[in-house]
């Protein structure tokens, strides 16, 4: 069945090769996944605007990076610190008058400020498109046959480190425990003298620095960067959905999961096929789990 | 209702009742007279015809306002589409300007400060098919409360179908894709709302987003199959045309071949508008029946609705079928209207643009479709207008450096503040000024 489809083959060196380039696309989507995870665990906002905020960092990053041609950590710290300002001022521009909105009228929303952010990079970047970034090492090693690029093992690292830190991050300082008492019960963790504005702030924030890394890498490794590169935020939603929207951990899974299939599905079945296998099996999971590999249930009561 | 149940007497007084042929007279006015404006008026000038028409729009709707039952109503009055006097003249002016607008669109008029008066007609076609979407968008997504992004994916399946019954089979017969359409649409998307059985708000988003990306690959599949990268053609030789047993219909003349061609915007306007407003009004009218009102409670609190007797499943699935269908069907007008189709045709950003118009037009209102996709297709070309000929905004070179960007910023903006200030958006606007309208012209202010 599978063979009358395309290209279908058992060579291993092949099937090697798209796995490796299966989990390199799959820790960039753990970059993205990790975003929308953020966002969604402590305010409970699907945030569609995740891959603009991406493709603002990577616009950024040519702006620090290349054109102001800092010193790479000063031009990263200048970029994040950016992207923080960016966050903050989402939230306390925006995002504050939304809290105890409905559901569908926050999604779109984020789609308003996606389509800001959209039609302001074009206007002061323009739609001509920019070489990729090539700051990290550039260099790449075989194994078995395959080919494995420098970039990707630095942003898988990346990708760990961060998932990593949140982690520690959510469990052992005081910010981290107020995020998770807001998630679990906004008005409770109110009363315990939480401020909730402030941690939204700072998960939006949070969210934006993410994005800004997630820009910083994804500039990597993309063709060029352009207004194109706004899709990988559409396509990383099965890897956020298969790991778990609420799970840390999850983002990476569901994104290398979810890439590599990815990629098998676009080395053996063809381009086109990409993301309907990839939205198929985010499809059976949500039928299946619908919350996620190692989502957070929610009661829910009448 | 009767007097036995209200003893004073003062109330049966109060109860008015027009005649059958006073209730329709207003209507029937703004039907016929618009036809007799277009059939003798062909040359004049275009400030009569205007002036003409806002005369006639008073006139209708103060005898709607006049004629309307008042006082106390039967149930079955107080269950009418128009129940209000106010209802009924807007309903009546609305007939008027609809039947009128094309003939004068279709007049020879130079506006001044060159405003865009030529290129209206093709917005307000387009208006018309994004109405209709939208609105049935609007009544998936807002009044049913089922989350859908597969919107396009319908678009899609109105092009296939157009593209399969309408140009392959018959060779440009709209008329046979458009029920083929609204039937397909159905039994599709009673498929992809079964998700909707299990899944909810953020879930669901996401599953029929899943869906939205098959059918784009069904598309695609089939346009190269058939028609390779050029995309399918919908006009010249596949465009639609009036069966030449209905050419003694008045108003149509035949072309030089024996054929009438439904080609330029007056023509397609009279295609489009019948079919936009029947659409609209079937689904303001499902929506007051008990399935439609089920629809309401489902989304409100779908445990409650079961608990009071609704079907949840058959309910969520007939309206994921009802909004395809009529989906589709806008898919199969937008496609012969167009022209062509090709593999660039649908991307998330119409899914987008769709959102951008419910938001902006007033969520959960069918009423803000209309205004939503009317806003969306104008604004456009007011700034474009703007851009060029207002001496305040023509010196403004950052403007005209980044038309489109800074129109979609326009649009990114007022969907960012009407959710934060006025979400109930333009609808909600319209329904402040009528009340505030109702109430200065009151006699007795309250």
């Amino acid at each position: 069945m599978l063979l009358a489809f395309g290209n279908f083959t058992a060579d291993p060196s092949v099937n090697l090769q798209l796995l490796i380039g299966g989990l390199a696309l799959g820790a960039i989507y753990a970059v993205v996944a990790l975003g929308f995870v953020l966002v969604y665990k402590s305010t409970d906002v699907l945030n569609l605007a995740h891959g603009e905020f991406l493709m603002l960092g990577a616009y950024f990053a040519l702006t620090f990076l290349i054109s102001e041609n800092l010193n790479f950590f000063l031009g990263v710290f200048v970029l994040l610190l950016v992207m923080l300002v960016f966050g903050l001022l989402v939230h306390y521009g925006i995002m504050r008058r939304m809290v105890g909105q409905g559901f569908f009228a926050i999604v779109l929303i984020t789609l308003g400020i996606a389509t800001i952010i959209r039609a302001l990079l074009l206007i002061f970047y323009g739609p001509t498109e920019r070489a990729r970034l090539d700051l990290l090492p550039q260099g790449s090693f075989e194994i078995g046959g395959a080919t494995v690029r420098h970039v990707d093992i630095i942003i898988f690292a990346v990708v760990a480190a961060c998932v990593l830190l949140f982690f520690l991050f959510f469990k052992y300082t005081r910010l981290g425990l107020h995020m998770r008492a807001v998630a679990d019960d906004i008005e409770a963790a109110a009363a315990m003298g939480i401020d909730p504005d402030k941690v939204y702030a700072m998960t939006w924030a949070a969210a934006m620095v993410m994005a800004g890394v997630g820009g910083l890498l994804f500039g990597h490794v993309t063709g060029a960067i352009d207004r194109s590169i706004e899709a990988i935020g559409l396509r990383a939603f099965p890897a956020a959905v298969v790991g778990g929207l609420t799970s840390l951990g999850g983002s990476i899974v569901g994104g290398l999961v979810v890439g590599v299939i990815e990629q098998f599905a676009n080395g053996h079945l063809g381009t086109k096929w990409r993301e309907p296998v990839a939205f198929s099996v985010m499809f059976v999971v949500l039928l299946v789990r619908p919350t996620g590999l190692w989502g957070r249930k929610d009661l829910e009561r009448v | 209702m009767t007097a036995v149940e209200n003893p004073t007497p003062q109330q049966e007084s109060n109860t008015y009742r027009p005649s059958p042929a006073q209730r329709f007279a207003p209507f029937v006015t703004a039907a016929v007279v618009p036809f007799i404006l277009g059939a003798t008026t062909g040359d004049m000038n275009f400030w009569w015809k205007a002036l003409i028409t806002v005369v006639v729009l008073a006139v209708v709707a103060r005898l709607a306002w006049k004629w309307t039952p008042r006082g106390e109503l039967t149930h079955r009055e107080d269950m009418r589409l128009w129940r209000t006097p106010s209802d009924r003249s807007w309903a009546a002016a609305t007939t008027f300007g609809l039947l009128v607008l094309p003939f004068i669109l279709a007049s020879d008029f130079t506006p001044p400060m060159d405003f865009p008066w030529a290129t209206w007609f093709a917005v307000v076609n387009l208006v018309l098919i994004f109405a209709m979407g939208a609105a049935a968008f609007n009544l998936l997504v807002g009044y049913s409360g089922q989350i859908s992004l597969a919107h396009v994916a319908f678009l899609a399946l109105g092009s296939i179908v157009g593209g399969i019954v309408g140009v392959q089979w018959s060779g440009g017969n709209m008329w046979l894709a458009l029920p083929a359409a609204a039937v397909a649409g159905a039994v599709v998307g009673a498929i992809s709302g079964l998700p909707a059985l299990r899944l909810k708000h953020l879930y669901l988003l996401l599953a029929t987003f899943g869906f939205h990306f098959v059918m784009m690959l069904v598309w695609r599949e089939y346009l190269q199959e058939y028609f390779g990268f050029v995309g399918i053609r919908f006009k010249g030789e596949n465009s639609p045309r009036i069966a030449s047993w209905l050419h003694w219909l008045p108003g149509i003349d035949p072309d030089q071949n024996g054929e009438f061609v439904i080609t330029g915007q007056f023509r397609w306007y009279w295609v489009l508008m019948p079919i936009t407003v029947l659409s609209i009004l079937f689904m303001v009218n499902v929506v007051r029946t008990r399935e439609g009102r089920a629809f309401a409670a489902v989304r409100d609190r779908d445990v409650s609705a079961s608990l009071l007797g609704i079907n949840v499943a058959r309910s969520k699935l007939f309206a994921f079928a009802l909004s395809s269908a009529i989906v589709s069907m806008s898919g199969v007008l937008a496609s012969f209207y167009i022209g062509s189709r090709g593999e660039d045709s649908f991307n998330v950003q119409t899914v987008l643009n769709y959102a951008i118009i419910i938001v902006v037009g007033g969520f959960s209102s069918i009423q803000g479709a209309i205004f939503g996709s009317a806003f969306f297709w104008f604004l456009p070309e007011w700034f474009k207008w703007a851009r060029e000929e207002l001496w305040f905004v023509r010196d403004i070179d950052f403007l005209s450096d980044y038309p489109s960007e800074i129109d979609l910023a326009i649009k990114g903006f007022l969907v960012v503040i009407i959710l934060m200030f006025k979400p109930d958006g333009l609808a909600g606007l319209w329904r402040d000024f009528k009340n505030w309208l109702g109430r200065s012209l009151a006699r007795n202010k309250p």
